[in-house]
């Protein structure tokens, strides 16, 4: 069985291979096209390669103390994440920008949205497959280098083990830890770096191209059009791919490590879990991974040979469907016959067998609620968006409150749903079975990371369409799938924060595990106690955190964004023959703006999700971080639901009155909606997707190091 | 070679100039250092016809530039035109978006729109600026501003006709602007006006309402009227602004 994630992983990455090359083969379109999407690729690998200069210098930082504070295996798997996450959000970088271009002229040659629909879904492909083939490459390197080989997962090895300076772990657990920590970094980095930098450009070029000029979206004339859509790329692309990345490995992960400490915690309380059922319960993540990511691959090759018709969004929902059905039955007849012969009342398996398998059902039916009620609140097509358009008719104040009601209001379904998906799955797997939730959730990222990616590719494509003056009838079709790509991006992001919470409550338990350490042995009740004031002051501050955070890129977004605003102001004013056709704007000079700022401005928040932990648990103690993460853990998902929510409904809402509503453009209530859109810009496309990250790295940071300060922290010294 | 412009819209003006028409239209809306970023819109006129314009003149100093850039604008007159500019001179009109895209309007004879309810809103452009309801169709309507039996007359008139939303479903206005923005129960009330009381052939909805104009709410096109007649610049349809002129479309919010 273990064989067949190497397989799903190898095939993943070959069937990625033959689209990457298979789009490379693919007819460039015309010499202007080709110069537009020359200057994008330029643009987003200059970003890129200076970005992972910056990250190569932290992950060295990191490296070289795991190496001397913890071990070098711990070391040797962050570097392994990192490089995984790292190649997968480079590749998609890669296809992103090759694909644009691609996709405008394959609507150029056929006028066919269906063909045009399979070129883009190809390209967003290999962001998919990249994401699961790499995510499990490196888990099947861990778990058969580091767990068989070097023997982390004999039964006798899942125990503490002390390290020069004393620190106790499981070294299994901090194997994975460290490698989920690598996928996180860069997720972190790629997520903040890119959000800021797509963000900037964007409202860049909205506020004085086409706010103040009167130019419209993509067109050749605005000096930041070209920094903008690099920005899909960096941003939306490998952001997105790097963050779905970590958010699969930190679910899986969540599983192995709480599998662990079930069966340390089991040992001596006489409910005896037999050498076989633990094994099984550590790989068994990873196989039910396997036959999720064959079944995506189904899914992908589906949309890809098919006869596409002219609905692409009932296209893109088929080929997920797909991958969620096929993964549905196949991971329940490999749960029948995985725990058929083995005794699983001893670790809470309270309906039987199939008990993880109805866990990752829930994750899979939660997930989809939460989409498509994130679909509800944002959508133009129903009334809390159709509320806000409402409201811009009185003006930018009202349209701003009318969006602030509709964000917070969205709050509260899927917080309901996954309390009641924690519930259900609490009571049929126990936390292992929360943990399973996730990965259910998660089990088909591959086609949901393709559809996500699909989206900036046709939007880049229409980007192109625009700029090389192609027919209007090209102009509709990339349109026409970039619309369809917002939605699919509104549903996805309801998976990345349901996901999110659910593994951060199963690596938060890992933590309590952890934090108990050799004393967990015989039996442990997880109990947070919120009467200590060190937890509750923790919390505290953990709650307040990711106002701090979402602040700081906010802030970021809006010095990036200025910079950009003063630099297109000053292009026009200096040259007016860029309006009138007779110059060429400065395009480079934009994206030098974009990327300084985003380069600079990353470091504090992914520096601060790091540090936070670390800090606090040096000088507070172990009480103080608990405390803290689940301060943390609710405050974000509220904020990233909210952000995600709010943000994607003043958009629709302006995409609504642009539609022939309420006067249209150039109306007083499209001016209002305008500014709610920009408001929600940031909101939705830097911090919400941020904030996924920020619980997760924050939660495997505490998990990895409170061995450590547990034994050495400042405020131990007085009490 | 030399083109003559008469501006309408946003102020009244001859100007003549070495570049064409499309040229023209974006120097004046984007291509100046002055800072400007608007609608204008213009008819391109033969030179030469009798009026107390200063030909000459601007045949002595249209010229290119010693730099052999050409002659951009060189401002004839700036009072009383229209009045001034008959229609036989009165070539194409020009429609230029705020970023410079200029759309050409062709000249034809003046026809009551097929849709006709019964009344219509005309935005008069030049040389007044009200925005005005009314019982009487195009023809009917110039030849009434333009007449000596009112008090409120002027000697020509370019005015366009306005495109009507249901006024009891706002929510689908379609692409109007900001056209229905401000005073909109006193426009419905002007428009009720007009067609209950038949003595009541024009009613002002507004006095100055050329802030809140776009080319999104022209209907079937500009008019303009003198004592020798009306003539009209059709306005393309959605469907051939999308075929022939998109960029155009996109710029003027119409796409």
């Amino acid at each position: 069985m273990i064989g067949l994630i190497i397989i799903a992983a190898i095939a993943a990455l070959i069937f990625a291979a033959i689209n990457f090359y298979g789009m490379k083969r693919r007819d460039p379109g015309t010499a202007l096209m080709q110069e537009i999407a020359g200057a994008i690729q330029e643009g987003a690998d200059a970003f890129m390669k200076h970005e992972y200069k910056i990250i190569a210098i932290v992950a060295a930082c990191i490296t070289v103390l795991l190496t001397v504070v913890v071990s070098w295996y711990s070391a040797a798997s962050f570097i392994l994440g990192a490089s995984m996450s790292a190649i997968a959000g480079w590749i998609g970088m890669k296809i992103a920008t090759i694909s644009n271009v691609r996709v405008a002229n394959e609507a150029r040659k056929t006028r066919d949205i269906g063909k045009t629909l399979k070129v883009a879904f190809q390209g967003g492909s290999v962001m998919g497959l990249c994401v699961g083939g790499f995510a499990l490459l490196g888990l099947f390197i861990i778990y058969i280098v580091f767990g068989k080989l070097l023997g982390q997962l004999k039964p006798e090895n899942l125990v503490f083990h002390k390290n020069w300076l004393g620190i106790s772990d499981i070294p299994f657990t901090m194997t994975v830890s460290c490698y989920a920590l690598g996928c996180s970094i860069i997720a972190m980095f790629n997520r903040v770096g890119g959000g800021i930098y797509t963000k900037a450009a964007d409202m860049g070029a909205d506020l004085v191209g086409k706010t103040e000029a009167g130019i419209p979206e993509d067109d050749p004339r605005n000096p930041a059009t070209i920094a903008d859509n690099v920005g899909d790329n960096v941003g939306d692309v490998a952001g997105l791919g790097s963050d779905l990345l970590e958010s699969y490995v930190g679910s899986l992960i969540s599983a192995i490590i709480l599998a662990a400490y079930i069966y340390f915690s089991a040992r001596g309380t006489g409910n005896f879990i037999s050498e076989t059922l633990i094994s099984k319960l550590v790989s068994y993540p990873l196989v039910f991974a396997a036959l999720g990511l064959f079944s995506s691959m189904f899914g992908v090759l589906y949309l890809l040979v098919k006869k596409v018709s002219k609905k692409p969004h009932k296209e893109l929902n088929r080929a997920t469907f797909a991958g969620a059905g096929i993964t549905l039955v196949s991971t329940g007849i490999l749960t029948w016959f995985y725990f058929a012969s083995e005794q699983v009342a001893p670790i809470n398996f309270n309906i039987g067998i199939l008990s993880p398998w109805v866990c990752a059902v829930l994750g899979i039916v939660s997930g989809i609620m939460i989409g498509q009620m994130a679909e509800r609140y944002t959508s133009y097509d129903f009334k809390p968006t159709q509320g806000i358009a409402a409201a811009a008719k009185e003006g930018a104040a009202l349209t701003i409150t009318q969006g602030m009601a509709v964000g917070m209001t969205s709050v509260i379904a899927p917080v309901i749903t996954l309390g009641i998906c924690i519930i259900a799955a609490n009571a049929a797997a126990g936390l292992y079975g929360v943990a399973m939730a996730a990965i259910g959730m998660l089990s088909f990222v591959t086609v949901t990371v393709s559809v996500d990616t699909y989206g900036p590719i046709a939007d880049n494509a229409g980007g192109i369409s625009e700029m090389a003056k192609l027919d209007p009838a090209v102009r509709e079709i990339t349109d026409e799938l970039d619309a369809v790509g917002n939605t699919t991006a509104a549903i996805g992001k309801g998976f990345a924060i349901g996901s999110a919470a659910l593994a951060a409550l199963s690596l938060f338990a890992s933590y309590l595990y952890a934090q108990a350490g050799e004393s967990s042995a015989g039996g442990l009740d997880l109990i947070l106690n919120m009467v200590n004031t060190m937890t509750l002051v923790g919390a505290l501050a953990g709650a307040a955190l990711p106002y701090l955070f979402s602040g700081i890129l906010i802030n970021a977004v809006a010095n990036a964004a200025r910079k950009m605003v003063q630099e297109v102001r000053r292009q026009f004013s200096s040259d007016p023959g860029i309006l009138t056709g007779k110059s060429k704007p400065d395009y480079k000079t934009c994206i030098s703006i974009s990327s300084a700022g985003a380069l600079s401005e990353m470091k504090v928040p992914a520096i601060l999700s790091v540090a936070t932990p670390l800090v606090s648990g040096f000088i507070f103690g172990a009480e103080f971080v608990g405390g803290l993460l689940i301060g943390t853990t609710l405050s974000a998902i509220m904020l990233a639901l909210y952000t995600a929510n709010a943000g994607g409904a003043w958009d629709n809402a302006k995409k609504y009155i642009e539609h022939g509503h309420y006067g249209g453009k150039g109306s007083d209530a499209h001016k209002a909606a305008v500014v709610g859109d920009t408001v929600g810009d940031p909101l939705k496309d830097t911090v919400g997707p941020s904030l996924d990250i920020l619980i997760k790295i924050m939660a495997v940071v505490s998990l990895i190091t409170v061995s450590i300060f547990s034994k050495f922290n400042l405020f131990s010294l007085f009490y | 070679m030399i083109y003559y412009y008469l501006t309408v819209f946003p102020m009244e003006a001859l100007i003549a100039s070495e570049l064409d028409p499309k040229a023209f239209g974006s120097y004046m809306a984007t291509g100046s250092k002055k800072g400007s970023a608007e609608q204008l819109i213009f008819i391109e006129v033969e030179g030469g016809f009798e009026s107390p314009f200063d030909w000459d003149f601007a045949e002595k100093n249209c010229v290119a530039h010693s730099t052999g850039e050409p002659k951009h604008s060189l401002y004839l007159s700036i009072y009383r035109v229209l009045e001034n500019t008959p229609n036989s001179a009165m070539k194409s009109m020009y429609l230029v978006t705020k970023d410079g895209r200029t759309l050409q309007l062709y000249k034809t004879s003046c026809k009551v729109p097929g849709n006709w309810k019964g009344y219509a809103l005309y935005q008069e452009l030049c040389p007044v600026s009200p925005l005005v309801v009314s019982s009487l169709n195009p023809q009917q309507f110039g030849e009434y501003i333009i007449s000596d039996n009112d008090k409120v007359t002027v000697p020509a008139i370019v005015f366009a006709d306005v495109k009507i939303i249901d006024f009891d479903d706002f929510e689908n206005s379609g692409n109007v602007g900001a056209m229905y923005d401000r005073n909109f129960d006193h426009m419905k009330d002007c428009i009720e006006s007009v067609k209950s009381e038949t003595e009541k052939q024009t009613k002002t909805v507004d006095r100055s309402f050329s802030s809140s104009f776009t080319y999104q709410i022209i209907d079937t096109g500009v008019y303009a009227a003198s004592s020798k007649g009306v003539i009209l610049f059709t306005m393309p349809t959605n469907e051939e602004l999308k075929q022939q002129h998109y960029d155009w479309g996109k710029s003027a919010n119409i796409f």
